[in-house]
């Protein structure tokens, strides 16, 4: 794929044009997580707007520790929102079979995902129980949720709200993304 | 005014002495809420990342079944529901292709929805501030605190619409009303690493330790919260993170729902008070016992 070519499918997504940075520097300097990334807020823009994001930007482990504080965003003087196409790059990046850099995060927020398409409101044990299991630790936070249990802080299992009907919604809203995904 | 009220998945469950005391807070200042008919979870950061639709489109669901219940706001009191719902509804507004996608998918209208706000939007409207000074029961005047906004209340302005996005004022003044001064402090909206609670808590202690050096700095005494996830963080990672820093913090995390609710005399019970890792009761109860009130109780009428 001509590399300018994702290039526009970012601007597709975020309504945002990458264009407009000047490389200031802003949005890596207040990111919580960049001294943990393999690119650093800037550089992600950078390498969208070289059309290098393909080969760079979607296999990166800095889009996955990304953690949608907005810091970036709400400090750019471009409005070209660094965290709407690092979210963007999660997107492309499944859409493309790009298992995610960052394992833990991948599977958190499938278990999140796969709970809400299952009941509609998230049982937090459940998803908290699956994450541990497939990080490999799976006593993890015992005795936390222990004293959490004794405070009335853990939810029974909710049944599927009002039926399952919300799973009709997940179901077209999946289809239609790949539909007209890359 | 017809308020919805979304209280979100976490409030449910592990918050749930912020929902207690949300809505003790609410019928005592004699705001009705009626919680928004099939309400499903928000989405969050998880949905918005696997899929283009899913995200907006599981946020709108809530904010579509608001519409047709014919609220004229909605009140979401935590914040990441608050930012998804709020981001949603910009973009469909200012994108009427992916607006009518999205009205496809709900099969529900999206004009003109009621706007979400957080509870501090509603508390620092007009009205309030009389009615709340009037209504002081405990004088906690002494209590030294640091607010704590977190990332999403205020971030990106653009989107948010509410308060400064780099040094907040509206947790700060709303306590100020029941005789609270919060302490000022250079941690207001640090990030406090969010869902890495659950995947890599060494994350969270990095980035909270900072937020409890700098709240010791100032002298407080405790933090007061808007945010259910970083409550979560605060409270639940505090040993942890007292570990990572040599000492035992024993400091209590209160949502400024609990603060406001226990100056103007709800009973304990009703604020959740006793749902804390780190509690918060000794503290509350010393407080209001320097300051003159018998015991942190309120005297029978």
């Amino acid at each position: 794929m001509a590399p300018m070519a994702l290039r526009h499918e970012f601007e597709a997504l975020t309504g945002h044009d990458v264009n407009l940075c000047f490389q200031c520097g802003k949005c890596s300097a207040g990111c919580p997580m960049a001294e943990r990334m393999d690119l650093k807020p800037a550089q992600v823009v950078h390498y969208i707007r070289l059309g290098r994001s393909e080969e760079v930007v979607l296999n990166s482990k800095a889009i996955w520790l990304c953690l949608g504080c907005e810091t970036c965003s709400s400090r750019c003087p471009q409005q070209v929102e660094p965290a709407a196409a690092m979210n963007a790059a999660r997107i492309l990046a499944l859409r493309r079979g790009r298992k995610p850099a960052v394992k833990e995060v991948g599977i958190y927020y499938r278990a999140f995902v796969n709970n809400m398409r299952l009941n509609g409101e998230i049982h937090d044990a459940s998803v908290v129980a699956i994450t541990h299991l497939r990080t490999g630790h799976p006593f993890h936070d015992l005795p936390l949720a222990w004293k959490l249990f004794t405070r009335g802080r853990v939810k029974p299992p909710p049944l599927p709200l009002h039926g399952g009907g919300f799973r009709k919604l997940y179901r077209r809203a999946l289809d239609r993304d790949l539909d007209t995904g890359g | 005014m017809r308020y919805g009220y979304y209280p979100g998945c976490s409030l449910e469950g592990i918050s749930a002495e912020y929902d207690d005391s949300i809505r003790g807070l609410l019928a005592h200042l004699n705001v009705a809420i009626e919680e928004v008919p099939d309400w499903i979870c928000c989405g969050t950061l998880a949905a918005s990342s696997l899929s283009r639709l899913m995200g907006p489109a599981t946020a709108l669901w809530n904010v579509a079944r608001a519409k047709h219940a014919g609220y004229d706001q909605l009140i979401a009191p935590c914040s990441a529901c608050l930012y998804h719902f709020k981001h949603a509804t910009k973009r469909v507004a200012e994108n009427p292709a992916l607006r009518a996608e999205i009205e496809a998918l709900l099969e529900l209208p999206l004009a003109a929805p009621p706007p979400t706000i957080h509870p501090l939007e509603l508390l620092t409207a007009d009205g309030f501030e009389a009615r709340i000074r009037g209504l002081v029961q405990r004088d906690l005047s002494d209590l030294k605190v640091v607010c704590y906004y977190g990332c999403h209340i205020s971030r990106p302005a653009a989107v948010m619409q509410f308060d400064d996005p780099e040094n907040p004022q509206s947790m700060d003044r709303l306590l100020s009303w029941v005789g609270v001064k919060a302490l000022d402090w250079s941690g207001k909206v640090d990030c406090c690493g969010a869902h890495y609670s659950l995947i890599r808590p060494d994350i969270v202690v990095d980035l909270c330790q900072g937020l409890f050096e700098s709240a010791l700095e100032v002298g407080a005494e405790a933090i007061v919260a808007a945010c259910p996830m970083c409550h979560a963080n605060l409270d639940t990672r505090q040993g942890e993170i007292g570990a990572r820093l040599g000492r035992s913090l024993d400091m209590p995390v209160l949502y400024f729902s609990q603060v406001l609710g226990y100056a103007l005399g709800l009973p304990i019970k009703s604020l959740g008070l006793k749902r804390h890792i780190v509690d918060p009761l000794p503290l509350m109860l010393a407080k209001c016992a320097q300051a003159g009130s018998a015991k942190g109780e309120v005297p029978s009428a």
